[in-house]
């Protein structure tokens, strides 16, 4: 049987003790609780205001395709299996849970999660529900698909089709060329 | 005072956070994720800027709320945390005070923002000076009408909660918003400095 060795992610993390800010990979980033994450996601599904679930995406797409371009241009990987298995390793890194991507095409793909930080975190703070909130999770997916594939943002729609939230072992995600 | 800030920040800002085999982070009596600010200063300043003038208090409030909420839960895990049991919980003498220096310490270790007490009259008001925060980021150029930062306002009221507002209430049905804070400078605004004032909510 053949050994598939995975291109590991680098994660440069630094802590600057005259701003107080920590980066990794030259990057701001912060701690946040689930309770911070899933009240900002019900507040975009709650919001009347406009359409805050399409507003959660698109920030989450930007947010991590230019995280993810970058780091694939500053550490030169450029096939498409590299791309996916880096995406995979930021997201659990990140604390954003377990994803797998089952297939990818410039056309069409699918993901799964077998660990959620929404979904269980949303269960843990309220209850589960019928419909799916992983907004933050499509955006990702959209993102790294994009960046995948050398394409610009807002090429995929990404629809949540099973969900952890809803009492489905894994979430299941699929993704479409617009 | 006793609380040693320099020693305290030296000693958190070491930490190191990764998912574990499932990807999850679970520390502190929550489930934490490390992501960009520009996530979630992206979220707020497109919401805040898109939902017109009538609709942006109620806006900030939710996005308030959701730090209110985050810093009560997470600020009660970290204050009972080993991490804090070594290094802060020796130096204080004086509780609830020293607890709220130290608390607003780590704050600044582990990368919210670099913020100090400037001000603290016990279970009366509390006024926070933060000198650099990732929520003033979301200005490169000039100055905004509109203070930003939503996450300090409301990690802020959350400590005074746990500070005076009772038992922690793992519900949040009591001690919970027992405090309201005003962000009343900031360096997205142009000041040296953001200012967060914290007093007794109304309500």
């Amino acid at each position: 049987m053949a050994i598939i060795k995975k291109t590991e992610i680098v994660l440069d993390h630094k802590f600057d003790p005259r701003s107080c800010r920590h980066t990794i990979n030259g990057e701001l980033h912060v701690l946040h609780c689930h309770h911070y994450a899933t009240l900002y996601t019900r507040l975009a599904d709650d919001c009347g205001m406009l359409d805050g679930k399409k507003l959660l995406v698109d920030v989450a797409e930007d947010c991590f395709y230019e995280l993810l371009t970058k780091y694939y241009a500053a550490h030169n990987i450029e096939s498409i299996d590299d791309r996916f298995s880096i995406a995979e390793q930021y997201y659990a890194a990140a604390g954003l849970g377990q994803m797998e991507v089952l297939c990818a095409g410039t056309e069409s793909g699918e993901v799964k999660l077998l660990h959620s930080h929404l979904d269980e975190g949303w269960i843990n703070k309220w209850e589960k529900r019928d419909t799916p909130v992983n907004f933050m999770t499509c955006g990702y997916i959209a993102a790294i698909f994009s960046a995948a594939f050398d394409r610009p943002t807002r090429t995929f729609s990404v629809l949540e089709k099973e969900s952890i939230i809803s009492g489905a072992e894994h979430s299941l995600f699929d993704i479409v060329a617009k | 005072m006793a609380i040693d800030r320099k020693k305290i920040i030296q000693n958190m800002s070491k930490i190191e956070i990764l998912g574990n085999e499932e990807g999850l982070i679970p520390g502190f009596n929550v489930f934490v994720t490390q992501l960009p600010a520009s996530f979630w200063n992206g979220f707020a300043e497109r919401l805040t800027r898109q939902v017109g003038s009538e609709l942006l208090e109620s806006a900030e409030w939710l996005l308030v709320n959701a730090a209110h909420e985050c810093g009560y839960h997470t600020g009660y895990g970290i204050i009972t945390s080993e991490e804090w049991k070594a290094v802060v919980a020796p130096m204080i003498e004086n509780a609830p005070e020293d607890i709220l220096h130290g608390a607003f310490a780590v704050f600044t270790a582990w990368g919210w923002a670099n913020s100090e007490i400037v001000e603290l009259i016990p279970n009366e008001k509390m006024v926070v000076r933060a000198y650099n925060y990732y929520e003033s980021d979301v200005v490169g150029y000039g100055k905004s009408t509109k203070p930003s930062a939503y996450m300090i306002r409301g990690v802020s009221a959350a400590f005074m909660d746990l500070g005076y507002g009772g038992e922690y209430d793992k519900t949040g049905k009591t001690g919970l918003r027992t405090f309201s804070c005003e962000q009343t400078k900031g360096i997205e605004c142009g000041d040296g400095y953001g200012e967060f004032v914290v007093t007794k909510s109304n309500h």
